[in-house]
């Protein structure tokens, strides 16, 4: 058994060493195409991740009537911290929020002079927790609140929401179409490729039928090398990857409104990293595989 | 060995590359099989190593029936069949040792069984000096005596030659006829495609012709008329 594996092994790296330019143009269009995918991944990551982030700011402030007691406010608190949409609620005193506001005017904070903090009303500030970050769970606070609450109105950026929505929507249906697309021209290329360098090589594979080859003995070699070119090819995919993420796109990403200045862009972790190289494999299997059965009939 | 009962195999609706063949050759023989060109030679020996399949009638080899043998035993068959061909089909990357022994490897031999096998059937070709020679640095005549030795390494119980001295000259066809007769003398039964008439004249044997893919004839040495030897 380990002596047919080492035969098969042989006859691999042989054939490689024998039609090197077959060998180096399957490589190179398995490098090409996943890093080109790769790099679709990767852009379309770290947008979502902006995204995520800019749903962290994501608050509902409500504004009360009447300053609460201390009794009723801790209630009141007690109650919202109860709800499961909820994360963390701010307790703004009407002082609070007038030196707030004198902070914000800065220097022009002298047109406050003379302005007590009863005009300004107390306010709850309330952040959600990460799963509720989006309008169907703002919506579901606002209705909790509107039910225990008096409060003068509630303000969560409803016009902001919806146009955050609409762009993670939007940028889940583009990442889906263009990178099904992408995979799929990919797939495409990489297999005819490879039925082309088999194709070149079909008087090895008639000869071999003729003499008695099985199936089996025929297709393993070639599947080998298809998963030897495939790593190959995955690794190779990973260094351009590395590359153009150092040098392009932390530039491009940084020079757009997407990055806020503070916030690093995330390159593939490990896990995602083995996943390329694992896609490089079984692209290699898979794209032999399918030529072979066209190419091998006995 | 082989027996044909009716085979025809058609491969457009009005014509037919074999039409109703009937033939039994016997363990050991040497058969000539002869005709024009398109008279169905090839067609007739790719049956017999199932790279095609008779569209009618029923084949058996060595008392096996392989008009519908399952895709799985093909390879199986075929090591009981050396085939030859007229353009050689070696693997001209691979060096003449190497073209040799991929023939016992396909059947799962140990290195130590295929050196030796791969050395005394090149040797028996004349041919165990060229052992490092990739095919393009041979002759012809060199070329066709490693596919007899592919052929010849698995002791099959068939050898099929389609037109194996079609591209040589007269010299180096009869060596090879003399490598053929050699197999034949050993107990392999021998099918040889040819036109060449002067072939059956010089080595007499027995002779099928076949015409527009009918049996037009079957003669057996002695009925052959005129012959050189």
């Amino acid at each position: 058994m380990l002596d047919r594996f080492r035969y098969f092994m042989l006859r691999a790296l042989r054939n490689m060493r024998q039609w090197p330019f077959l060998c180096s143009a399957s490589v190179l269009t398995m490098a090409v195409a996943l890093a080109t995918v790769a790099t679709f991944f990767l852009v379309v990551l770290n947008v979502q991740q902006m995204a995520t982030r800019w749903s962290e700011d994501l608050q509902v402030v409500v504004y009360l009537d009447q300053a609460p007691s201390a009794q009723q406010l801790s209630s009141l608190l007690r109650e919202i911290r109860g709800f499961p949409e909820v994360a963390e609620v701010d307790h703004i005193s009407q002082q609070e929020a007038m030196s707030r506001f004198r902070l914000r005017l800065g220097e022009e904070a002298d047109l406050l002079d003379g302005v007590t903090a009863d005009v300004l009303p107390a306010s709850l500030e309330i952040s959600l927790a990460s799963q509720y970050r989006n309008r169907a769970g703002v919506a579901r606070v606002v209705e909790r609140l509107a039910e225990r609450v008096a409060a003068d109105g509630i303000r969560f950026g409803q016009e902001w929401l919806e146009r955050f929505d609409a762009f993670v929507g939007l940028l889940r249906i583009v990442s889906l179409v263009l990178g099904g697309f992408l995979l799929f021209a990919a797939l495409f290329i990489v297999s005819n490729t490879i039925k082309l360098t088999l194709y070149a090589r079909r008087d090895e594979l008639e000869i071999m039928a003729l003499v008695g080859a099985t199936s089996r003995f025929i297709k393993i070699p070639f599947l080998l090398e298809g998963a030897f070119q495939g790593l190959v090819g995955g690794l190779l995919s990973l260094a351009f990857l590395s590359l153009v993420f150092k040098f392009f796109l932390v530039q491009v990403m940084r020079s757009f409104w997407l990055t806020p200045a503070g916030i690093d862009l995330t390159f593939l972790d490990v896990n995602q990293q083995l996943m390329l190289v694992a896609a490089g494999v079984l692209l290699g299997i898979f794209g032999s595989l399918a030529s072979l059965r066209k190419l091998v009939q006995l | 060995m082989i027996q044909l009962y009716n085979v025809t195999k058609t491969y457009r609706k009005d014509s037919s590359a074999l039409k109703d063949l009937t033939l039994q050759v016997g363990k050991g023989e040497f058969v000539y099989v002869t005709g024009a060109s398109g008279a169905g030679k090839t067609t007739f020996l790719r049956m017999l190593y199932c790279a095609e399949r008779p569209t009618r009638g029923q084949i058996l080899i060595d008392g096996q029936n392989i008009t519908r043998i399952g895709r799985h035993k093909i390879p199986y068959l075929r090591r009981k069949i050396g085939v030859v061909f007229q353009d050689f089909k070696l693997l001209n990357s691979r060096t003449v040792y190497e073209n040799v022994a991929f023939a016992l490897e396909a059947q799962g031999k140990k290195r130590y069984e295929v050196s030796k096998k791969v050395y005394q059937s090149l040797k028996e070709v004349g041919l165990e000096h060229r052992l490092q020679r990739t095919p393009l640095e041979l002759s012809g005549g060199e070329q066709q005596r490693v596919a007899i030795a592919r052929a010849l390494v698995v002791d099959p119980l068939i050898l099929l030659a389609d037109e194996p001295s079609g591209n040589l000259d007269r010299n180096v066809a009869a060596e090879i006829m003399a490598l053929f007769k050699r197999a034949n003398a050993r107990g392999t039964t021998v099918l040889l495609a040819t036109h060449d008439h002067s072939l059956y004249r010089r080595f007499p044997r027995r002779v099928v012709t076949l015409e527009d893919g009918c049996l037009a004839g079957d003669h057996r040495p002695d009925e052959l008329q005129s012959p050189v030897f």
